[in-house]
């Protein structure tokens, strides 16, 4: 096999099976989505991804450097910002550039 | 719409020009065309397992184990769906491509935006998938391209990810009002974080949703 059909081949595959993780539950429970409890899970299942999505970026600072003070900096930026003018886009960009400045200097 | 849903999407671009870039430039080690890190981009369209599967290529593991990891390493998006079953409209290629480009970012994007009143949501979620690779494929394709003469340092842009989730998180909780589920995924993501590091993504979504549904059925009338 050549190469290319062997990079072609591995393409299809993560394809597919990065497509059945998605397509799963709108198959599964597209026939169930009034039952009560579904509704409550769906409910729910934002926040929580939201609180673990946080959680999974902070896992891959380095704490031990600079690296984590400036991204801890950058995280209350962010938040103050948002708190204050609760604009997403104001305070994404306020946060990225605070981060990006401090280390890149 | 278009000029909204580019206001939406800016962090999402913020957050895959450079990822992208990044997994472009991995790439390019391989000794493949350039263009196929576009492709991969195209028809695979996920993050981490692209990277992964850099790792996986240069080693010359087997299709199977390839495809297995693949699998369980998106797999926390088999929950994704459960927030959306009413947001994509009717079944047809829409609704296919709209699963198919179902990221973190826009997961994130999706379920907790209000969108503008005069816009179809389907429409509107459409052009946010489908925004949204593009910056990917884009960032694949610069990456792999032009990995000798990066013109300008984004080191460090990769932090719109973790502001973008930041913000979202603020947005959600000042729509849920309830602190119970926010403090359910915190400690469980603190004990899959002790416990299974490397697939901490995974296990906290499980462990929560167990978590709350078993609080339903133990506290029914509260939640």
């Amino acid at each position: 096999m050549s190469n290319i059909s062997y990079l072609l081949l591995v393409f299809i595959l993560m394809a597919l099976a990065t497509y059945v993780t998605r397509l799963a539950p709108f198959v599964i429970f597209s026939q169930h989505r009034e039952r009560p409890l579904l509704k409550f899970v769906a409910k729910y299942t934002p926040p929580m991804v939201m609180t673990i999505l946080v959680m999974y970026m902070l896992k891959g600072v380095q704490y031990n450097s600079a690296e984590g003070l400036y991204y801890i900096l950058a995280l209350l930026v962010t938040v103050s910002f948002h708190l204050l003018v609760r604009n997403a886009l104001l305070s994404i960009f306020a946060g990225t550039l605070v981060y990006m400045i401090a280390i890149q200097i | 719409m278009i000029r909204s849903v580019i206001k939406t999407t800016l962090p999402i671009l913020f957050g895959f020009l450079p990822l992208g870039t990044a997994f472009g430039i991995l790439f390019q080690e391989l000794g493949y065309p350039w263009y196929f890190a576009s492709l991969m981009g195209i028809c695979v369209y996920a993050g981490a397992a692209q990277f992964m599967a850099v790792g996986m290529l240069g080693s010359g593991v087997g299709l199977f184990e390839i495809a297995i990891s693949t699998f369980f390493l998106n797999s926390r998006h088999l929950f994704y769906g459960l927030a959306l079953l009413n947001s994509f409209g009717a079944w047809g290629l829409r609704k296919l491509y709209l699963i198919f480009g179902l990221t973190d970012e826009t997961y994130a994007l999706m379920t907790t935006i209000k969108v503008p009143k005069e816009f179809n949501r389907e429409r509107y979620f459409l052009l946010i998938t489908l925004f949204s690779q593009c910056y990917w494929v884009l960032g694949c394709t610069i990456g792999a391209l032009a990995s000798s003469f990066l013109i300008f340092n984004t080191e460090g842009m990769e932090f719109a990810a973790t502001a973008l989730f930041t913000v979202l998180l603020i947005e959600q909780w000042l729509m849920v009002r309830r602190l119970l589920p926010f403090i359910i995924a915190f400690i469980a993501s603190c004990i899959s974080l002790i416990l299974f590091f490397q697939h901490m993504l995974l296990v906290s979504i499980v462990l929560s949703i167990i978590a709350i549904i078993s609080l339903r059925f133990i506290n029914y009338k509260k939640l």
